[in-house]
């Protein structure tokens, strides 16, 4: 039971990168394979402005999501704008995001060091019982504004203006842009939310797993995992698929084998994708036949 | 797609280059500059066999370190512990590798893009990781050292020099069979697959057939460079078969061209050369080698070949099917 | 002219012409060129980092203070990113290309064990400051030399600790799934045999693993009295830590791979009171190890951690035995280096023995109080 419980601030991580992963996918049909390393720029810009500029830990997550939301557009702009007037194969996007992770990961080591940092939790990491299993304040922190965070881009998505524009432009490119919307824009607002929603999650993250330069690898990879499982390009599949990973990740870990765990998520992941192709929560396959 | 090679122009071309290159250990005596070499036509061999995966069945493959890897465990595991000849360990360790291939091509043949990229990365994990894990079989962390040496007609293969004309023969051997299967109904097939699978499938083709061979003979190759590397190393271990090895083998191929059989040889020479080169630059090297990713991607996005084919196209009509 | 002024001047041409020579070679002979190759980039970019600056700091004292007696050091740094195949072509091109005499190499194992193929075949001694891996020295190689901790000893000095001061039965390891980790699991086995504890689990993780709950919790239902961990400092803290939140009360060991107050910083309140292994503590008051954290400091703005300090004194184990041996020649450099005796350094006194291992290192039992690490015990070899 507690191993259940234990993968879910994870998995609301996991979650989290996934939406990303899912946003971008949905909006613009790209894999953004530097999504884990604006993760890992949120949780070291928070860093900056916290331990810098010694503001609040609302103030570093605010201006974390701003900050890297903005690198979001530039990549989008700089790099998936070409490649689209190009008409480049989908695994140039791949390769060039990829570039861009690189860059990221590589210049955070030049700037910040390679040793690890910490960002100071607004509230204790001392455990307390609930139910008979251990939980720690931060745990739920993690959890609500996670949530939050999810039901925000819900209301964004259903509600506004370029959040309906987005859908549009997820269901059918071409079709959206007769009617009027700029895809492009839209590709823009997403990566703009992706970048965003993945800063959240550094800075979610900072506290309790540090920061690297290096995580985004990891985190991304995960992220992407999940993401999938769910079903690429859906939203509740995203989210699903993060808790989903991190309670699978969390079981493996502590009931088979801790040596073996990812090779065990990697299996399950290959098993779903062979019995479910397109995810565990797309109703068909989405690929444009 | 036709090879360059097959003109006669293409042919005569590369015969020359190919005198040249025989001579290279007498003109680069810095044995750094050959090892290099070396390293990137063993590396050229996997990503041929990426180029063939991809290029012609449209397949991506995010995890050829795993079958590079297998090559490497296999082979030299069946030297060490068993005195198996290096022909014979290589042989096994690549029909291993094609085996996995096939482990692997069955699931995948489902999948298509983010899906079939997410489950070959799992792959190539998997087989690190049991690599990593599998203490008594495979020493683990620790690795494997003291990798025997290949056997030539009673030669013993030992310095650079010796490696490089092992090397040269062996890409030459892997470029000609792939230039067969590129030829051959196989090679027509996988065009045809990779050009409309809808209709290759309503005359009646075995698409999942084609896709599985496609992934066997993409695994064999890359075992195959993988036995060559292992004893070329003398060592190894998990940690020569990240996924950020799959990532590199990627970026050769996409970068050279990934439908082309020149392309590979582009994309790994060129690749591992630029890599080593960046190492005057310290500590902006991959930040440079990023920006070169991106800014190739970008402005070539068929590769290297791409360019070529491009700039002949200007001068020439000649047709490419 | 007169004949005689023209003999005159031809004979100071050729002397000036033999100094010139003499100095010109003089010069020559006198570098000594050191390579370096480690992680600069990558997962274990802290270890080269830190190895880069302390080697880079020690060249330039010992130039500056002649200690090498007429040798002057160079120093060539590549990155080998944690890929033993990237560190073998770095290796082969410090050897080609920059003309080494002398390799400090590499941190991870894997990567040393691959630079070794390339300098036994070229003949350069090879000395690592960072790889732990028994294998390492068990391959008959005559060039490769180690000053990196003695890991049996730690692991021996640190379960004998557990029995001896806590009376403990039931223990648990939770180390990382790397060379070193694996090295280290493998002899706190054989140490927990010996000393008559049971060993109830044996987790391992993956550098860069952020959720240890998992195998915490496995180690929390079999009853372990400690933990040995067996890793490096980032996930040593994050250990800590969710041990804490979950509860877990046993006792937590590490060694000297994690020392570095980094860890003290990382793990917070959760780290108080770990126990661990070291070759130097930062706050000694050894002379060697004052001037040596305080030079590191002024310089750096931060302290050194372990692999820092075994680099610094790598270098002037290499200054030593250049001086010795009189030429940089690799091979008679090679037999100075393994007849090296007499030196105090920051980590010990260097004695190598036919393996290439150091077997004067030093070994200290400390423990974490407040936000540094105080002295418990000290462990002299063979004890």
């Amino acid at each position: 039971m507690q191993f259940f419980l234990n993968g879910l601030p994870i998995g609301a991580i996991y979650a989290l990168v996934a939406l990303s992963y899912s946003l971008i996918y949905a909006a613009s049909g790209v894999l953004n394979w530097s999504q884990g390393d604006m993760v890992m720029l949120g949780a070291y810009v928070g860093f900056t402005v916290f331990s810098i500029l010694k503001l609040g830990f609302t103030s570093a997550l605010l201006l974390a999501m701003v900050a890297v939301a903005f690198l979001g557009v530039l990549v989008q702009y700089t790099i998936l704008r070409p490649l689209r007037e190009r008409k480049a194969p989908p695994i140039n996007v791949v390769i060039a995001t990829l570039g861009v992770a690189i860059i990221c990961r590589n210049l955070a080591l030049g700037i910040w060091g390679p040793d690890p940092q910490i960002l100071p939790s607004p509230v204790s990491s001392r455990p307390f019982s609930l139910a008979g299993v251990s939980v720690t304040p931060q745990d739920i922190l993690v959890l609500s504004v996670g949530i939050t965070l999810m039901l925000i881009l819900h209301f964004f998505l259903k509600n506004t203006r370029e959040g309906k524009a987005l859908r549009a432009v997820a269901q059918d490119r071409y079709a959206a842009q007769l009617m009027g919307i700029d895809p492009e824009r839209s590709d823009a607002v997403a990566f703009a939310a992706s970048a965003g929603i993945g800063a959240a999650a550094g800075i979610l993250v900072a506290p309790i797993f540090f920061v690297t330069f290096n995580m985004g690898a990891s985190v991304g990879l995960k992220g992407f995992v999940a993401a999938v499982i769910g079903g690429l390009g859906t939203i509740p599949g995203a989210i699903a698929g993060g808790f989903f990973l991190g309670v699978v990740e969390s079981l493996a870990g502590g009931l088979i084998s801790s040596g073996y765990r990812d090779a065990i998520t990697f299996a399950l992941l290959i098993v779903v994708l062979w019995l479910k192709p397109s995810g565990l929560f797309l109703r068909k396959n989405r690929q444009k036949v | 797609m036709k090879s360059i090679m097959s003109s006669r122009r293409g042919l005569a071309a590369f015969l020359l280059l190919l005198t040249g290159y025989l001579f290279t250990p007498y003109f680069v005596t810095n044995l750094y500059h050959l090892h290099i070499l070396n390293l990137a036509g063993i590396y050229t061999l996997v990503v041929l066999g990426l180029n063939i995966l991809s290029g012609y069945t449209g397949q991506v493959s995010m995890g050829q370190a795993g079958f590079f890897a297998i090559g490497t465990y296999v082979s030299a595991l069946l030297m060490m512990n068993w005195s198996i000849p290096f022909w014979s360990a290589s042989a096994m360790a690549t029909v291993m590798a094609g085996l996995f291939g096939a482990v692997i091509g069955i699931p995948a043949m489902k999948l298509s893009g983010p899906y079939l990229v997410l489950a070959t990365v799992g792959f190539g994990e998997i087989v690190r990781l049991v690599l990593l894990n599998w203490t008594p079989v495979t020493k683990g962390a620790a690795g494997l050292v003291g990798i025997p040496l290949p056997t030539v007609l009673g030669f013993v293969v030992t310095t650079e020099e010796h490696f490089f004309y092992l090397i040269l023969a062996s890409l030459l051997a892997g470029v000609f069979i792939a230039l067969r299967i590129a030829d051959s109904k196989i090679g027509r097939t996988y065009r045809a697959v990779r050009e409309d699978e809808l209709a290759a499938e309503a005359m009646g083709v075995n698409i999942n057939r084609y896709k599985i061979s496609a992934f066997i003979i993409s695994a064999m190759f890359a075992g195959f460079a993988g036995s060559l590397f292992g004893s070329f190393s003398g060592v190894t271990s998990p940690d020569n078969f990240t996924f950020d090895e799959s990532v590199g083998f990627l970026c050769m191929s996409v970068i050279g061209g990934n439908r082309s059989i020149v392309g590979a040889v582009i994309g790994a020479f060129g690749l591992t050369a630029v890599s080593e080169a960046l190492r005057v630059f310290q500590g902006f090297r991959l930040v440079i080698y990023g920006g070169i990713l991106i800014f190739t991607v970008i402005f070539m996005p068929q590769g290297i070949i791409g360019l070529f084919k491009r700039i002949r196209g200007n001068f020439s009509v000649k047709e490419t099917n | 002219m007169s004949k005689s002024s023209w003999k005159g001047r031809f004979t100071v041409l050729v002397l000036l012409l033999f100094i010139a020579a003499g100095v010109g070679a003089a010069d020559a002979a006198q570098v000594l060129r050191i390579g370096v190759v480690g992680p600069e980039s990558g997962g274990g970019a802290q270890l080269g980092q830190g190895q880069r600056r302390a080697v880079q700091m020690a060249v330039e004292e010992i130039n500056e203070g002649k200690l090498a007696g007429e040798w002057t050091l160079e120093v060539f740094f590549e990155d080998d990113e944690g890929n033993p195949t990237k560190s073998a072509s770095a290796t082969n091109k410090l050897i080609q290309q920059s003309r080494v005499n002398v390799i400090i190499g590499a941190i991870h194992s894997s990567c040393t064990l691959a630079d070794m193929v390339v300098t036994s075949r070229a003949g350069i001694p090879q000395i690592t400051a960072g790889s732990t891996g028994a294998s390492i020295t068990q391959q008959g190689n005559k060039f490769i030399f180690r000053t990196a901790a003695n890991d049996f000893l730690q692991a021996d000095a640190l379960v004998k600790y557990a029995r001896d001061e806590f009376g403990f039965k039931k223990v648990a390891t939770f180390t990382a799934a790397d060379d070193y980790g694996q090295s280290g699991a493998k002899l706190l086995r054989e140490a927990c045999e010996k000393y008559g504890v049971e060993l109830v689990a044996e987790p391992t993780y993956n550098n860069g693993d952020k959720d240890f709950k998992p195998q915490l919790l496995t180690i929390k239902d079999r009853g372990a009295q400690a933990i040995f961990m067996w890793g490096l400092y980032t996930e040593a803290a994050l250990i800590a830590r969710q041990a804490q939140q979950l509860g877990v009360d046993a006792q937590l060991f590490g060694a000297s791979g994690m020392a570095a107050l980094k860890l003290i910083e990382l793990g917070g309140e959760a780290a108080q009171g770990l126990l661990l292994t070291q070759t130097f503590l930062p706050d000694s008051d050894h002379p060697k190890v004052r001037a040596f954290v305080d030079k590191y400091r002024e310089k750096f703005n931060e302290s050194p951690i372990p692999h820092a300090a075994q680099a610094y004194d790598t270098v002037h184990i290499i200054a030593d035995a250049v001086r010795r041996a009189g030429s940089n020649d690799p091979r008679k450099l090679r037999d100075a280096i393994s007849s090296t005796e007499g030196l105090e350094l920051v980590t010990g006194d260097p004695r190598f023995n036919d393996d290439g291992d150091d077997i004067g290192k030093r070994l200290l039992i400390t423990q974490i109080k407040g936000d540094k690490f105080e002295m418990v015990k000290f462990v002299k070899a063979g004890e």
